[in-house]
């Protein structure tokens, strides 16, 4: 668990971190969580903090949350094919088998 | 997924679990095994994949607000008379005790006209745990023990120990290694001794440390009872008043007090899988050869039930590791570890529908005939259950395993900011699922023989 001095309690007390000491960690302004980057920490001050972002702040958010809704369509292309592949491939195994 | 899709799972699913499941008592179970014509690797391979489809179907539902709304809310109820029915239900857990010490110790000594192995097996331990996952846990109302403990003045000494759940975890493997070795379900003496040493033990427990910490920190028992009841749709508010919600909805809470309560209910996992794996032939031969070197057989099954156990909570604990890297996050391995697991005990819920709903309903008139006359000896008529009841116990596993695979969603939308890391975070424990999934599905496809040594 790290500490944070400085900053204000997490408000979820039972989330426990772990920074490893060979990471560096994006830390929360309002409320001290590290994260392993900046576009995680954009979306978390996003949904956690909507009412103490700045302007740069929320516009971070929408920047990375877009970004990421494009990484969703990949995702879910992949996993409709995994699904295919899956439904079939039992099927033919199935056919085979029995 | 198509329907013909959902048909073959559902049909292979039906072939491998319509076999009577290792039941506790022989004498009681029995009943002819249907053989299943698909190989054994398909039905692995099948079952592996209901679940990773299930999984990637989960994972198209990424809108927030969506995936917290469907386990948000809960809509408390009033019930008439409460006062009434706790007494009730006191009394009714107060009489099923004494009835089963009596019959149990000078009832007939066949066991499907004992009451109180009718009421231990078939009544409590199929049925009443039923009841804790499929509606509530009424366990603390029903609890004789807690009732008794209640007239008893306690010393009131503060229950202090570092292991936390462990001494449950501990408590439970004890119970089923007792179960399982002994024949707890075909001799009413022996049962009845067992009951009145886990009396005094449990009793001798309120009394030093107060019921509620004991029920709450030590009793296997209770726990198990607690954590089928947040599967359940009726659960208690704050306040303590009724609450009914969405089957599953308690498994999103923080309901894990740390990486021992994990291991209580990787444990309660486990042990449904260890009762049928010792009447495998592959078991068989595996005690025969590790006796043949000189292993006596009594440290046999406490050393296979310990050992399976730690290589399940093994892979729950890399899982949670391997989690913090999929998804890229500093939250703790124990925080993971704690946050997952009750998803869980939706799984072992389901397991447990497959392997006692079928027995529960074949014993029932022995039951209810064994209430009514405890003391004469009967030959109850034993419920044939048709062909298709096999199903019923594959809807309880698929069921099982939608819930846990819906709540797990949920928690990983709670914890993480993102929504690509929310997916990822769940890759390791839907591979932990498969791997549990695969294993029971081995044990239940694997013809039944009488365990070795016993």
């Amino acid at each position: 668990m790290t500490d944070h001095p400085d900053s204000p309690a997490f408000d979820e007390p039972g989330i426990e971190y772990d920074v490893p000491p060979d990471r560096s960690a994006a830390e929360c302004d309002y409320c001290g969580r590290p994260f392993a980057d900046e576009s995680l920490l954009a979306l978390h001050r996003g949904h956690e903090h909507p009412d103490e972002a700045t302007e740069s702040d929320r516009a971070a958010f929408e920047d990375t949350y877009e970004a990421e809704t494009g990484q969703l369509r990949r995702f879910r292309l992949k996993s409709l094919t995994a699904l295919v592949c899956l439904y079939f491939g039992l099927l033919m195994v199935y056919a085979l088998v029995i | 997924m198509g329907r013909t899709a959902t048909a073959v799972c559902i049909a292979v699913l039906g072939a491998a679990l319509a076999r009577p499941v290792a039941a506790h008592g022989g004498t009681l179970g029995g009943a002819a095994r249907e053989t299943a014509t698909v190989p054994t690797w398909l039905i692995l391979a099948t079952g592996g994949a209901v679940v990773g489809a299930s999984f990637l179907l989960a994972s198209f539902a990424t809108d927030r607000e969506f995936v917290v709304s469907i386990h948000a809310g809960s809509r408390t109820f009033p019930v008439p008379g409460r006062r009434a029915l706790v007494w009730a239900g006191r009394a009714v857990g107060l009489a099923a005790l004494a009835a089963v010490l009596v019959v149990g110790f000078t009832g007939p000594t066949d066991p499907l006209s004992n009451t109180a192995v009718l009421v231990v097996w078939a009544g409590w331990w199929s049925g009443f745990s039923m009841t804790t996952y499929l509606v509530g846990n009424g366990w603390p109302v029903l609890n004789p023990w807690r009732t008794l403990a209640a007239a008893v003045p306690s010393v009131g000494r503060t229950y202090v120990w570092r292991g936390g759940a462990w001494a449950s975890v501990v408590g439970l493997l004890a119970l089923i290694w007792l179960e399982v070795v002994s024949p707890l379900a075909d001799e009413p003496r022996t049962l009845a001794t067992t009951v009145v040493a886990y009396s005094v033990v449990t009793l001798g427990g309120c009394v030093v440390y107060g019921a509620d910490a004991w029920f709450r920190s030590v009793d296997p028992v209770a726990r198990v009872f607690r954590y089928y009841g947040a599967v359940a749709p009726v659960g208690t508010d704050d306040d303590g008043s009724l609450a009914l919600r969405v089957p599953g909805a308690g498994l999103t809470d923080d309901m894990l007090g740390g990486v021992d309560e994990v291991a209580f209910v990787v444990a309660l996992l486990w042990v449904t899988t260890f009762d049928g794996l010792v009447a495998t032939p592959t078991w068989e031969t595996v005690a025969t050869t590790v006796v043949g070197w000189g292993l006596p057989p009594e440290v046999l099954y406490p050393a296979a039930l310990v050992a399976g156990f730690g290589f399940f909570f093994g892979v729950y604990l890399l899982a949670a590791r391997a989690a913090r890297g999929t998804a890229n996050t500093f939250v703790a391995a124990p925080t993971l570890a704690r946050r997952f697991a009750p998803s869980l005990l939706a799984i072992a819920a389901g397991y447990h529908v497959a392997h006692f709903l079928g027995y529960f309903v074949r014993l029932v008139p022995a039951l209810s005939l064994s209430i009514t006359a405890p003391f004469a000896r009967v030959y109850p008529d034993v419920i044939v259950l048709p062909d298709w009841f096999g199903l019923v116990g594959i809807f309880g596993v698929l069921g099982g395993h939608l819930l846990a695979i819906a709540a797990a969603h949920a928690v990983a939308f709670d914890l993480f900011p993102g929504r690509i890391q929310a997916i990822r975070s769940q890759y390791p424990f839907i591979v932990a699922m498969v791997f549990y999934t695969v294993v029971s599905l081995w044990v239940v496809t694997r013809p039944d023989v009488q365990p070795p040594y016993i």
